[in-house]
């Protein structure tokens, strides 16, 4: 039972990095209908900029997290200019191959900059807790608290701004959007920089909690569209269940089975899920 | 008589397609062109689900290796003929193509791609992890040379490979030529073009799609089990999504939905990151940014900027 509840607060904080993703990856798919590829990468690349701050610069882990992230906000918004911008009226697979190609200059770019050798964050929280048997590293717990409030920040600022609205009222009927006065050229911009900074704070998380290296980001990636797939495309709630779902999953397997095949598992009860709920676990059919 | 000008066009391409060993005098160039055959097989495979059909898979080189593990194990455990195992490979292939191919086509569009990406890497997990059987990432060795001891033709030469393999592309082009053509090939464009009409004038669409995925399946099956008989060795690395994602831009740099454009493209992806090398660690990011600007620029391929090309020289 202690083994139980330890290996779900493990998957929690996976779980809560999966989320991260996820969001960026259905705010971008509602909006533009693009499976955002490289968003592993570009998570990546935040990460090892935050090492690379800290370790090069000697800067405090904070202000290296805060440059990583205006550094993200931009990239989002270059990225949605010179990459899809061109794309947006031909055809969903022509998206698609972009997305791959700038995966693949941003995988460049990253051994470019940051060399292949796999690199950890330092942050020097390794207080351990410990209640009733089941430990909880500091580190853990402060990656589950920042999720928390992020996702939690996240979903106010969509359900509740103007801003928010708007993205809303563009993924649900562009036309309509458009008849009402939202500038639908802007809001793809503000949508990449959020999604692609979210992205960059699950960049540090995954840095500072295990490590970066080389594919690590299209892995990544590959999490976040099963999240999108557990939970059910363009789905908020859906993307922080299905993250929940998949990370403790995955922490499951890996401590009572198998931490080989791990992924295999997580997969296998994605494609369960879309056997029986094509739509996804909170998607409207 | 137009008719007669694009026959002798394909027969004068075959011509020169089977003129190159002479002409290459690089043993090395000679190899990547049998690995760009290889490459033709599997994305005339992907041309048919991704081009025609409008799905796309990510899972072509999870087949490939599934058809070059087959080939391999069947070869050097049950010591098999060549010719059976190379035979066998496409159609076992094709059966997990069913298996897989049945939950995911339940879904369309991102999601479909998205679910075959995962099966690509479930697949290069098995193969990674299951030793027993696969020897994980030190591979296969020793996989033998199709023809046995007393053939006539001498097999660990390239050239008879490159022939070897040529015949077997062009067939595989030829037969993916007829399957568009016929009643079938109709039906899976109609599919890309308005899945709901197809479903609305009787035609079970799932059908069709399983088939066109599992013949994809088929054809990367049998690409892998060429590739395993030539390099004799075989280990998981080259069968992950990276190379899935090479496939899918065979089909789109060639020109999707055309017979000729996988042809061409299948050269492209295999010789332009050679060509590349020169760039060193910058080869990733000129190999993503050509992809990029190809896409934007010239979104219907090869083929496609070829046919405005003619079409612009006729009206003059």
């Amino acid at each position: 039972m202690v083994e139980l509840l330890q290996q779900i607060i493990n998957g929690a904080a996976i779980g809560g990095v999966y989320v991260l993703i996820a969001l960026g990856l259905t705010t971008v798919f509602g909006i533009l209908g693009i499976a955002h590829f490289a968003h592993g990468s570009v998570s990546m690349f935040g990460g090892y900029l935050t090492f690379f701050l800290v370790v090069q610069w000697g800067l405090p882990l904070l202000a290296a997290i805060a440059c990583s992230l205006v550094v993200g906000f931009l990239l989002g918004m270059l990225i949605e200019i010179l990459a899809y911008r061109p794309v947006r009226h031909a055809s969903p697979i022509n998206a698609f191959i972009v997305a791959l190609g700038l995966t693949m200059m941003v995988e460049g770019l990253n051994l470019e900059f940051f060399g292949h050798e796999q690199v950890v964050i330092p942050t020097n929280l390794d207080r351990i807790f410990s209640l009733a048997g089941v430990t909880i590293t500091e580190l853990r717990l402060y990656v589950i608290l920042s999720a928390a409030f992020l996702i939690l920040a996240m979903t106010l600022f969509v359900e509740k701004t103007k801003t928010g609205q708007a993205i809303r009222a563009v993924a649900e009927n562009r036309d309509a959007a458009i008849l009402m006065g939202v500038n639908v050229s802007t809001i793809p911009l503000i949508v990449f920089a959020i999604s692609t900074a979210l992205g960059v704070c699950a960049g540090v998380m995954v840095g500072s909690l295990f490590a970066i290296a080389p594919g690590i980001g299209e892995n990544l990636v590959v999490k976040g569209f099963a999240v999108l797939i557990l939970g059910g495309l363009g789905s908020i709630p859906g993307a922080i269940v299905g993250g929940l779902v998949l990370g403790i999953t995955e922490a499951l397997a890996a401590g009572f089975l198998s931490s080989a095949y791990k992924d295999v598992i997580a997969f296998v009860v994605m494609i369960l899920v879309l056997l029986f709920r094509p739509q996804g676990l909170m998607g409207k059919h | 008589m137009d008719l007669i000008i694009r026959k002798s066009w394909i027969i004068l391409a075959i011509f020169a397609l089977a003129l190159i060993p002479y002409f290459i005098t690089v043993k090395y160039y000679l190899h990547l062109s049998i690995l760009a055959l290889m490459w033709v097989i599997t994305a005339q495979g992907q041309n048919l689900i991704q081009g025609y059909t409008g799905y796309v898979s990510i899972v072509q080189a999870g087949f490939m290796g599934i058809g070059a593990y087959t080939t391999a194990l069947l070869g050097v455990h049950f010591d098999l003929p060549v010719w059976l195992t190379i035979t066998l490979a496409p159609i076992i292939t094709a059966v997990f193509a069913v298996a897989t191919g049945y939950p995911s086509l339940r879904v369309k569009g991102h999601y479909f791609a998205i679910v075959t990406l995962a099966f690509n890497l479930v697949i290069f997990i098995v193969l990674m992890n299951w030793h027993d059987l696969t020897q994980g990432e030190a591979g296969i060795t020793g996989i033998p040379k199709p023809g046995g001891k007393e053939s006539i033709f001498n097999w660990r030469d390239r050239v008879t490979y490159y022939y070897f393999v040529l015949i077997i592309s062009v067939v595989m082009t030829f037969l993916a030529a007829i399957l568009i053509k016929s009643r079938i090939g109709k039906i899976l464009i109609a599919i890309r073009q308005n899945e709901d009409l197809v479903g609305a004038i009787g035609i079970s669409a799932w059908k069709y799609k399983l088939f066109a995925f599992v013949t994809s399946a088929f054809y990367a099956g049998l690409a892998g089990a060429l590739y395993a008989h030539y390099q004799s060795f075989i280990n998981p690395e080259i069968f992950g999504v990276a190379q899935s994602l090479d496939a899918i831009l065979a089909v789109i740099v060639g020109g999707s939905g055309t017979i000729i454009g996988p042809f061409i493209g299948a050269f492209f992806v295999v010789f332009l990151p050679e060509y590349l090398r020169f760039a060193d660690s910058f080869r990733l990011i000129i190999y993503g940014l050509v992809l990029v600007l190809a896409t934007i620029f010239m979104p219907r391929g090869i083929v496609g900027v070829a046919n405005s090309v003619r079409a612009y020289i006729a009206r003059r």
